[in-house]
């Protein structure tokens, strides 16, 4: 474990040395900061950026974007892949849609997102717009797009999962007096579980990887997206390459904390041939 | 009226654009309750698909598939059928895969767990309760598989080669198992083998099975006492009878 943690550690150390090797030699903290004056700016998260407020502000404003969009796509996406691995006339209907909508970029709608919904946030639907809360950082629009990259992981894993259920599993099942009811839960739910968190996994690290993207659009004044556009703007880059690295760091834990509840329900599935 | 009737039967599957494949021809027979029937017969003969035909999971083409009377449409709620393939549960441990119908009646886990305790022993899967089936010997799964089957108590029980993965020697002392369970829970049984000595020391009939299409070559009433001595004159009088009669089958088929 310890050796494994200690080779995983040589290329970022790789990494670091050379880029700090370049930034000396190029000597423009407008064109390569230092590594020092990252970690300098990861070690004072607290620290106000261009008077935008601090990191933890912009980590959450974009945290709570993207749960918000993932949940929606995940309450969407998962019963609506149960449905359509189950109903072969469903699957008919849906899916030549799907694999139309699939290849889009999420980013491709963006404009699109920008003229429909405009400017409208959470908070303008609750009617709560007359205080500040985080519900005025998260503007329509951009739910949209992190939903539509989270919501086709989700929803094609799903459908995989529920398909290849094993037939001989139903049949036993069937046969040992599970009724057609009762072989949702019992069987088809168990037995496409791995899969459906596979799809979790994925879909969160797409909503996450859309982030950016979404946080480009118009009326946005937080999140660590907005904050790589406002520090091109302004010609910072330690804050730059600081919110880069904290989208990638963000990213692998959200990816890891899945991982985790899939390895302890999905073993079964590995260790199956 | 029998317990279990097949009325000239046929069955054939027509896959698409692929040539229909006929199944099962003209096949009739009778099952008492209490019975234990093997059937006999070479690799791909049809027996799979009978056993599929009376646990209700198929419907024949032609003819009908009775069970005291009734027409048999959709799964056969007193039978239950032991598969060839691991068909455990793969996100259930031993325990859970089998008190699984238990559960399905509501039954508590305590309780569940302690009904089926006796049947773990008998398969001889004690201390493996918490095992996952990935974790298992194929042989030792599908002990866990009887046991399942034995758990949900049908009236019929139907075997599809449920010993044909194991050793010799466990394939004795199961056989000698379900014996026992036959006689105390006069349970029917109908048990697919191809394995001439696994019937004749089973079965109180025996039906052997010609192929392409898949028939009832004959059928032989076993009458041989209990318990049967794999030694002794009459066993292997019948094992050397049935050997010939399934060697002449081939014999036609080569031709």
């Amino acid at each position: 474990m310890r050796k494994r943690l200690l080779l995983g550690l040589i290329l970022p150390a790789f990494i670091l040395v050379i880029w700090e090797l370049i930034a000396r030699a190029v000597d423009n903290p407008a064109l390569i900061p230092s590594v020092g004056a990252v970690l300098n700016r990861l070690l004072h998260p607290f620290n106000d950026l261009l008077s935008t407020g601090h990191y933890i502000h912009h980590i959450s404003a974009s945290g709570i974007r993207v749960l918000m969009g993932f949940t929606i796509a995940v309450c969407i996406g998962v019963p609506l892949g149960l449905l359509t691995g189950r109903i072969a006339a469903l699957y008919s209907v849906v899916n030549p849609i799907i694999e139309f909508l699939r290849p889009i970029c999420p980013i491709a709608w963006i404009p699109l997102a920008m003229v429909v919904f405009k400017t409208y946030t959470v908070a303008d639907i609750f009617g709560a717009h007359y205080t500040r809360t985080i519900f005025g950082d998260i503007q329509i629009g951009m739910l949209f797009v992190i939903f539509y990259g989270g919501f086709f992981p989700i929803f094609i894993n799903t459908v995989h999962g529920v398909i290849s259920v094993k037939n001989i599993y139903i049949e036993s099942a069937r046969l040992l007096g599970c009724d057609k009811k009762r072989l949702f839960r019992k069987v088809i739910l168990p037995s496409a579980l791995p899969s459906v968190l596979t799809g979790l996994r994925i879909g969160l690290g797409t909503a996450w990887l859309v982030i950016v993207a979404a946080e480009m659009l118009p009326g946005s004044e937080a999140g660590l997206g907005y904050l790589i556009i406002y520090s091109y703007e302004l010609a910072d880059m330690d804050i730059m390459i600081t919110s880069i690295i904290l989208i990638g760091a963000i990213g692998a834990l959200l990816s890891y904390g899945v991982k985790l509840v899939e390895d302890r329900t999905s073993t079964w599935q590995a260790k199956e041939r | 009226m029998a317990f279990l009737s097949l009325d000239n039967i046929d069955k054939v599957y027509s896959g698409g654009k692929q040539e229909p494949v006929v199944a099962l021809k003209h096949i009739s027979m009778v099952c008492e309750e209490g019975e234990c029937i093997c059937i006999v017969g070479s690799t791909g003969c049809g027996k799979t698909t009978l056993l599929r035909l009376i646990a209700g999971l198929e419907q024949p083409t032609a003819g009908r598939a009775l069970m005291a009377g009734k027409r048999i449409t959709d799964i056969n709620p007193d039978a239950t059928l032991v598969f060839q393939q691991y068909s455990l549960f793969p996100w259930c441990n031993v325990i859970d895969n089998i008190s699984f119908s238990l559960a399905l009646k509501g039954m508590d886990k305590n309780i569940r767990y302690e009904k089926v305790r006796e049947l773990i022993e008998l398969v001889g899967l004690a201390g493996f309760e918490k095992a996952y089936p990935y974790e298992l010997s194929g042989g030792m799964q599908q002990r866990a598989a009887i046991a399942r089957a034995l758990a949900y108590n049908p009236k019929m029980l139907l075997m599809d080669e449920p010993f044909g993965a194991l050793d010799e020697r466990t394939r004795h002392r199961l056989q000698e198992e379900l014996l026992t369970i036959w006689e105390r829970e006069k349970k029917t049984i109908i048990f697919v083998t191809h394995n001439i000595d696994e019937a004749v020391f089973l079965a109180t009939r025996i039906y052997i099975m010609r192929d392409s299409p898949g028939s009832i070559e004959q059928e032989i009433t076993v009458d041989l006492p209990r318990p049967r001595q794999r030694q002794s004159k009459e066993f292997i009088d019948l094992h050397i009878r049935i050997r010939n009669i399934l060697g002449k089958i081939l014999d036609r088929e080569s031709k």
